[in-house]
């Protein structure tokens, strides 16, 4: 019993999570059985869970440094339009087929590459704050894909590039173990290797980082960098799934990774949080998500759940760290008033 | 002498530190009272309790015929009482005029503002102190010394019966220090009582009247100015009951590890030459603003020198950056050590292995055994009272914090390490302990450049001085200088505010 | 009291004055008074909750919560005047204003207790409100032929007319709003001990308050504050635009952040300027109305604004990095 406690409190935060996961998979069980876990279902739920997943990859990482990443989404869809572009003939220069998805998924991956290292070098070299740094980004950036675009989307997709975005493999999509990958990989990366150990001071205490001899600049772009990386790979998923590309799509999705952050145990001030947090809490995401639409909710009365949801978990977490404190404060005084009567 | 507040058994705690024990403190009107002791000793959490910032546990203070178990900053600024903080508490993107006159007017009651009637009170104080400034640029664009007058006048204007000034010399040259000296004494006649917090003992005698000593959170005893000598002050402040060992050099390589020829950063630094051996604990000292700090970051990588060179074993070496400063095996203790030091959530031995990180991974994987062997090794060697290595390091006391913070540095295994007043805050005990094992970094070969403003520390750990003043150094002390009888008195008399100038050739030695 | 302009604004106007002349010289139809006062009718309802932003971030917070504050405050408030034939123009100003500040102090109350990053928690709100809104009190759209009448009067009022060969032009009443917004910010900024209490809090909170001043009362003021204007554009919004949409405005907010960050404002709180934000509005809304007339379709006005404010944010920026430096300052 004492080694159940022992590992629930290790991590308290993520332990009520999961706890109340749990709660919520199980009472959809109940209240909607087979429309919810039907395999229809959770096949559908496991495409959706992709494109929005990285984006929450992105905002987890953004925040674990003690800011945000607000181009993420401009810069999903402005990379999903230059891929769009080459897919559908304009800017494939000559190459088709194969050849073209492959030159399109490569330039995918430079562009959103050079869309993070351009956060990342504005915010290390001039100690921008990364608030307005990257609201000066998205803005850009979107700014590009209307210049391109004019605001309708882009079509015509080769057609090779959407049967990826709908193929399966053992049962799930290939993009949801593509997804699954990423995820685990960072995990790795953040919870066993130096760098991640770099990541987490860098994130707590950035001038004591400094000082450290750890190279902050080099964090910067580097962690502004993969969260570049992460948005187009959210872009190329949108355009698997939409078979085209348009500024503006999936603007909503903002708020909510912020609130899957929150939820899954980040810290907004850095230095804080696993990946195993945001992933439980994507899932806790999508299954409240399909709730809604089983239930027929207008997207009005999601905004305010979420809205609700947000302030609910800040103020959850705040109570827990209020109250841990205030035992560490006590249990210290009785050590020091133990320590006088020595 | 009117006594104006009686503050009696006053005591304090926060987490795992009991700052005040039982203080009893007379302040008397038209005296300058001096609390004195090392730092850390709980000085300020004295003035903080009388002036509202803390409320006391227990204890009660008496001013103008009541009694008060706690005051409210309100009720504080009713009574006369004024503080002025070491951060001098300015508002940086206002005026200077705004920034004397807004606590008054908002104690007042004032409503609507008149910029007139701002500018007005800023002059009127501005002139008690005879003292002229442009009322209209910001602070931000005023100069330190500049800044503590207008924290002095923000007081003044508020008809302060008391004025708590803590620690106010700490940023100032040496004619402003002296000005601000002559200030306090012209107030002092107008019938303010002042309450003058430092640890830089000539400064207190030039001016105080009454000397209150604390020592680890404890009143040692009221006494009047004329009863102390700089010798039996210092003994009581730290009870120099522990007979701090003299450091003398041992290691017999005397090819220099660094050298630095005429660095220059205009503004902070000039023309400062020094060579380094292994085994030299090189003491640097001046005050705060003679370039000590600012040099020590440039060795560091964090204050690139504008000219002169550097040399680190002979090889004439850029050091831009910390990274680059750690391959060149140079190693910096920071000042502020909450902030810079350490990682305040984060467990002991990741605080250890924090610059570290590179050779504890095997292929990138951290390798949490090796982790944890050099945490439990220099813990041991460097002695930090703890029941694990997974402490979280913002639970322990200053003194053992630290430890790992220098644990930190030592596991780099560095050829020269500058510690920053690496003393600060820390009880009597740790301090030993800290200059023990400095002695013996230094006699397996390792060169330490110590920075430190106490003269007693100084001489007890350094075999060699170098003293700056306003950027300059104006004194090289080798080993034999410092057995000559008058040594300590010579270094405190460089430093302090009272020496005539050094002649140019004096200082090209 | 500094009445001259500072370095940065003048760099501003000299920015807006060198396009102006650039746009003109390209396209002669930009000098037409006309399209000045286009441009200031489309930028009156920025203007209005950019003041209320700007008081919000020198008291060191952020709210991105205003917008849906407008919508809710205005749909209400032209709501009711709908159900219950009410047709008073200053009575949907209050309410909405009324509104306004009982949502706005909503977000005080939260910033306070949870002591959490502002933008986080108004980023929340900004979804509460607009899902309260459209979940218990109506989303459905109104055209004008609902909408009271001296919303309608409002919206097409002009305090005068030139005439020229082709037609008048008419400068909008909503001025008026936009005039009162302003000088009741800079009275309140320059003239109240509570102005000067929110520029203390967002130079150093601690400081302030032992200069005496409450933060709790300050931040109730700045966000009530922020609320009211949020309110009162809200109404003018929809007397422009004739309709009641219940998804229109939420959505717009990060746009007039960058127009008040533009304007010299930091985000870090202490320090703002009134002209500055106006600048900073002005400079985005003469890019939205301008980019045809030199031949680039509107779809570039994200391209430049954004271009504008990465620059303006790295510059001062590292204005500020390079000054921190020298004294050794660390933050990051």
């Amino acid at each position: 019993m004492d080694k159940i406690k022992k590992i629930l409190g290790k991590d308290l935060e993520l332990s009520i999570l999961v706890g109340i996961t749990l709660v919520v998979l199980i009472a959809a069980a109940a209240a909607f059985g087979g429309s919810m876990y039907s395999g229809r279902n959770i096949q559908s739920m496991a495409f959706q869970i992709p494109e929005f997943g990285f984006f929450a990859l992105a905002m987890m990482l953004s925040n674990m440094v003690g800011g945000i990443d607000l181009s993420i989404i401009a810069n999903a869809n402005t990379v999903a339009i230059f891929t769009a572009y080459i897919l559908n003939g304009t800017w494939s220069f000559g190459t088709e087929g194969a050849a073209r998805v492959l030159l399109a998924v490569t330039a995918a991956i430079i562009t959103s590459l050079a869309f993070g290292v351009f956060n990342g070098f504005i915010i290390a070299k001039t100690s921008a704050p990364s608030l307005i740094a990257t609201l000066g980004t998205m803005t850009f950036i979107q700014g590009i894909g209307m210049a391109l675009t004019g605001g309708s989307s882009v079509g015509n997709i080769d057609p090779a590039f959407a049967e990826f975005g709908k193929a399966v493999f053992l049962g799930l999509p290939v993009i949801f173990w593509i997804f699954l990958a990423a995820s685990v990989i960072l995990g790795v990366i953040i919870s066993f290797t130096g760098l991640g150990r770099k990541l987490y001071l860098y994130g707590g205490n950035p001038v004591a980082a400094r000082f450290s001899a750890i190279n902050n600049e080099k964090m910067s772009i580097l962690v502004f960098m993969t969260t570049g990386l992460l948005a187009g790979m959210a872009g190329l998923i949108i355009l698997s799934r939409v078979n085209s590309a348009k500024v503006g799509y999936g603007d909503s999705y903002l708020l909510q990774t912020m609130i899957v952050c929150v939820i899954g145990g980040i810290s907004p001030n850095g230095g804080k949080g696993k990946v195993q947090g945001v992933i439980i809490a994507i899932i806790l995401m999508q299954v409240m998500s399909s709730a809604f639409t089983i239930m027929s909710l207008s997207p009005y009365t999601k905004k305010l759940i979420w809205g609700i949801m947000l302030i609910a978990v800040l103020g959850l977490n705040f109570a827990v760290t209020a109250y841990s404190q205030h035992k560490t404060l006590k249990q210290s005084m009785k050590n020091l008033q133990g320590a006088l009567q020595k | 002498m009117d006594p104006i507040l009686c503050a009696s058994h006053i005591c304090k705690s926060f987490i795992g530190v009991r700052a005040l024990n039982n203080i009893d403190i007379t302040i008397n009107a038209g005296e300058i009272h001096c609390l004195v002791g090392e730092n850390g000793c709980g000085k300020s959490t004295f003035v903080k309790c009388i002036s509202g910032v803390y409320e006391p546990d227990e204890g009660s203070i008496e001013i103008n015929g009541r009694v008060y178990q706690s005051l409210t900053p309100v009720e504080a600024m009713k009574n006369g009482i004024q503080v002025i903080y070491q951060d001098l508490s300015l508002f940086q993107h206002m005026t200077v005029a705004e920034n004397i006159a807004i606590s008054k007017l908002k104690f007042e009651g004032n409503r609507i503002i008149d910029w007139k009637q701002v500018k007005s009170i800023a002059k009127e104080q501005l002139d008690k102190i005879g003292v002229q400034m442009d009322l209209d640029k910001t602070v931000g664009e005023t100069s330190m010394a500049n800044r503590q007058m207008v924290a002095i006048c923000r007081a003044l204007a508020q008809d302060a019966k008391i004025l708590f000034m803590d620690e106010p010399t700490t940023a100032l040259t040496k004619t402003e220090v002296g000005h601000l000296m002559k200030i306090m004494l012209e107030l002092k006649k107008q019938g303010l009582a002042i309450v003058f917090i430092s640890h830089k003992l000539d400064e207190v005698f030039t001016v105080a009247d009454k000397i209150t000593i604390f020592r680890n959170g404890n009143k040692i005893g009221d006494f009047e100015s004329k009863d102390l000598n700089e010798k039996s002050l210092s003994y009581y402040m730290t009870g120099r009951e522990i007979e701090y060992q003299r450091y003398h050099r041992v290691c017999k390589d005397n090819d220099p590890i660094l050298e630095i020829d005429n660095l220059t950063r205009t503004g902070q630094y000039e023309n400062v030459s020094m060579s380094v051996r292994p085994g030299d604990i090189i003491g640097l000292t001046g005050l705060l603003g003679s370039g000590r700090t600012e040099l020590a970051m440039s060795l560091f990588g964090l204050n690139p020198p504008k000219s002169g060179v550097i040399k680190v074993e002979g090889r004439v070496t850029d050091i831009s950056s910390p990274m680059a400063a750690k391959k060149c095996g140079i190693a910096l203790l920071p000042e502020d050590r909450f902030n810079q030091g350490l990682f305040i959530e984060r467990k002991i031995k990741e605080n250890i292995s924090s610059a570290l990180i590179n050779s504890i991974c095997k292929k990138g994987i951290v390798n949490k055994k090796k982790e944890n062997e050099i945490a439990h090794k220099y813990v041991d060697e460097l002695k930090v009272r703890t029941p694990s290595v997974d402490t979280v390091v913002g639970t322990l006391s200053g003194g053992n914090q630290q430890k790992v913070v220098i644990g930190k540095w030592i596991a780099t295994k560095p050829k020269v390490f500058i510690m920053d007043t690496p003393t600060v805050g820390i009880d009597v005990g740790s301090k030993s302990e800290i200059y023990e094992q400095i002695h013996k970094f230094a006699d397996s070969g390792m060169a330490i450049i110590f920075i430190s403003d106490e003269i007693q520390e100084i001489m007890a750990n350094c075999n060699r001085v170098f003293i700056l003043r306003n950027g300059q150094c104006v004194k090289k002390l080798e080993e034999e200088d410092l057995g000559q009888n008058g040594a300590e008195k010579m270094i405190a008399d460089l430093i302090s505010s009272r020496v005539p100038e050094v002649s140019a050739e004096e200082a090209a030695q | 009291m500094k009445k001259k302009l500072d370095q940065y604004q003048k760099m501003l106007m000299v920015i807006i004055i060198i396009y102006s002349v650039f746009v003109a010289l390209k396209n002669p139809q930009f000098l037409k008074v006309q399209t000045v006062f286009d441009i200031i009718k489309t930028s009156s309802t920025t203007m209005i909750v950019a003041f209320g932003l700007l008081v919000v971030m020198i008291s060191g917070g952020i709210d991105v919560s205003f917008m849906a504050i407008a919508l809710f405050g205005s749909y209400t408030s032209l709501y009711t005047m709908i159900k219950t034939g009410i047709n008073n123009l200053a009575f949907a100003f209050a309410l909405s204003a009324f509104i306004g500040v009982c949502l706005g102090l909503i977000n005080a109350l939260l910033i306070n207790w949870l002591k959490l990053p502002p933008f986080i928690i108004t980023l929340g709100t900004q979804n509460l409100f607009h899902g309260i809104m459209t979940t218990f009190i109506s989303d459905k759209s109104f055209g004008s032929g609902v909408l009271p009448t001296c919303l309608h009067q409002f919206g097409q009022g002009t305090l005068f007319k030139i005439y020229t060969e082709n037609g008048s032009a008419g400068l909008t009443v909503s001025l008026i709003p936009v005039l009162i917004a302003g000088i009741l910010t800079y009275l309140i900024l320059y003239k109240t001990m509570l102005g000067r209490g929110i520029v203390a809090i967002g130079n150093n909170e601690e400081s302030a308050r032992r200069a005496g001043f409450n933060p709790f009362i300050i931040r109730l003021f700045v966000y009530g504050y922020s609320g009211a204007l949020a309110g009162m554009m809200g109404i003018v919004y929809a007397a422009q635009v004739n309709a009641l949409y219940p998804n229109k405005m939420v959505g717009d907010e990060l746009m007039i952040v960058a127009a008040v960050v533009i304007g010299g404002t930091k985000i870090t709180g202490g320090q703002g300027k009134i002209f500055g934000s106006v600048l900073g509005v002005l400079i985005i809304y003469l890019l939205n109305s301008t980019l045809i007339l030199i031949g680039l379709s509107s779809s570039w006005n994200n391209l430049f604004v954004g271009a504008i404010l990465v620059i303006a944010v790295a510059v001062t920026s590292y204005q500020e990095r390079v000054k921190n430096r020298n004294h050794l300052i660390f933050t990051e």
